[in-house]
C-alpha cells in the first residue's frame, strides 16, 4: 500500500478492512504521515491532539503481531483530507498546522533536495532572508 | 523551486540556461505550493530572519519578460517586484513593502474543505502520472480542477499530462472566457505602487486575421 503525504511516496504494510478505512502499523506511523503516536495523544512536531477515549480501543489494534492505527478515521476528526484509488492513499494538509500556520505567519517547513544532491531544510536558513520563488516549464 | 511533475528532465535546461547563483529544487509534487497556498507561477514569499513571511504573491517576473506562447508571443510582468525585493533586502522590517500583521491576515486566508480535497485529489493524479497510469491521472486531475478551478497549477499541470499543446490552448480559452465574464485576473495584483502587469495572458497573435476566421469555421 501506498501511502501520499508531505510530498513523500510511502510504502508500507496493509491490513485488509471490510470498512475500507486506513489502518497503518505504528511503527511505520510517522514516515508515513508524519503524526506519532505519544502518551497524551497523536502529535506533530508541536501538535498533539488527544485520542477520543471512546475510540481509542477502535482506532488502535493488534493484528498480525503489530499494532495498528486507523489513520482514515482520525483523519476525518481532524478535518484532514484524504482520498483513494486502490491501494494509494493520498492525504492533504492538516487544517490545524495551517491555521496554526496563518495564525503566526511562520513559513511552514520543508525539506527538499536540491539539484546538487544536498538536502534544503527551510528552518535551516534562520537568520537569514529567505526569497521562496516558483516557477515552472509548462 | 520548478513546481514541475516532469522533474529534473523537463526543468533542467531551463536551470542550466539561467546559470543560477541561487539554490535551485525541482519540487515534482508540487509541494512548496501546497504549503504556501500558492496557486500559480511565478509566486514568490518574502522570508526574514525569524522564519517569518512578510511578503507573499504571484505573478512576479523579476522584468519585463516575452515568450513564445504556441504560435503567438506573450508579454508580461515588469520590475516593480525586483525593485521591492531588493529594497526589502536592503532595509528589512524598515521597507515599505513588507506587510503588518494586519495585511497578512488579511492577505493569508484559510481555504475551504473543497481546497483541501482538491490538494490531496491533485496529488494523487500526480503520483498515477508518476507510475504511467494515464487513465487514473487524468481522471483524478479532472476532480482536482472541477474542486479548485481557480488554481492554475492544477490546471496547467494537469492539461500538460494530455500535451503541451493542448494545455496551451485551454490557457487561452479559458483566459479568454474569464476576461470577457468576470473580473478575475490570471495573477492576483502584488499590491505594489508601481505595478503595471499585464494580468492576463495576452497573446500577440501573429496570425490574429487567420485565427478569428479560423475560429468562426468552427464555430459553424
Amino acid at each position: 500500500m501506498i501511502i501520499l503525504a508531505n510530498g513523500k511516496t510511502n510504502e508500507v504494510a496493509q491490513r485488509t478492512d471490510a470498512n475500507g478505512a486506513l489502518w497503518v502499523r505504528l511503527d511505520e506511523l510517522r514516515g508515513a504521515t508524519g503524526w506519532q503516536m505519544k502518551p497524551e495523544g497523536a502529535c506533530l512536531g508541536e501538535l498533539c491532539v488527544p485520542l477520543p477515549p471512546n475510540r481509542r480501543e477502535d482506532w488502535i489494534a493488534d493484528a498480525d503481531d503489530w499494532v495498528w492505527f486507523c489513520y482514515s478515521e482520525f483523519a476525518d476528526m481532524i478535518g484532514q483530507k484524504h482520498v483513494r484509488d486502490g491501494d494509494v492513499w493520498s492525504l492533504g494538509s492538516v487544517p490545524e498546522v495551517r491555521r496554526a500556520g496563518l495564525e503566526s505567519a511562520i513559513a511552514p517547513d520543508f525539506e527538499v533536495i536540491e539539484r546538487n544532491g544536498d538536502t534544503l531544510r527551510l528552518s535551516d536558513l534562520r537568520g537569514h532572508k529567505v526569497v521562496l520563488f516558483t516557477w515552472s516549464s509548462w | 523551486m520548478a513546481e514541475d511533475s516532469g522533474g529534473p528532465k523537463a526543468v533542467d535546461k531551463w536551470f542550466d540556461r539561467a546559470s543560477p547563483t541561487y539554490r535551485c529544487v525541482v519540487d515534482p509534487t508540487h509541494q512548496i505550493s501546497s504549503l504556501f497556498g500558492w496557486v500559480n507561477v511565478p509566486s514568490a514569499a518574502w522570508i526574514d530572519e525569524d522564519g517569518r513571511i512578510v511578503r507573499s504573491a504571484e505573478g512576479v517576473y523579476p522584468a519585463e519578460t516575452t515568450y513564445r506562447f504556441g504560435i503567438g508571443k506573450v508579454r508580461l510582468g515588469d520590475k516593480a517586484f525586483a525593485r521591492a525585493t531588493r529594497d526589502w533586502i536592503e532595509r528589512g522590517a524598515d521597507s515599505e513593502h513588507v506587510w503588518s500583521r494586519e495585511g497578512l491576515a488579511e492577505r493569508l486566508k484559510p481555504v475551504d474543505d473543497d481546497t483541501l480535497l482538491a490538494e490531496a485529489t491533485f496529488k494523487l493524479a500526480l503520483h498515477f502520472e508518476a507510475t504511467g497510469d494515464s487513465a487514473r491521472a487524468r481522471r483524478h486531475f479532472a476532480t482536482a480542477e472541477r474542486l479548485a478551478p481557480d488554481n492554475w497549477n492544477y490546471l496547467r499541470q494537469g492539461w500538460t499530462h494530455t500535451g503541451t499543446a493542448y494545455a496551451y490552448l485551454k490557457v487561452l480559452r479559458r483566459t479568454n472566457r474569464l476576461r470577457k465574464t468576470s473580473d478575475k485576473r490570471y495573477y492576483d495584483p502584488m499590491g505594489l505602487p508601481d505595478e503595471n502587469y499585464r494580468r492576463f495572458v495576452e497573446p500577440e497573435w501573429l496570425w490574429t486575421p487567420a485565427v478569428r476566421h479560423l475560429k468562426q469555421l468552427f464555430r459553424r
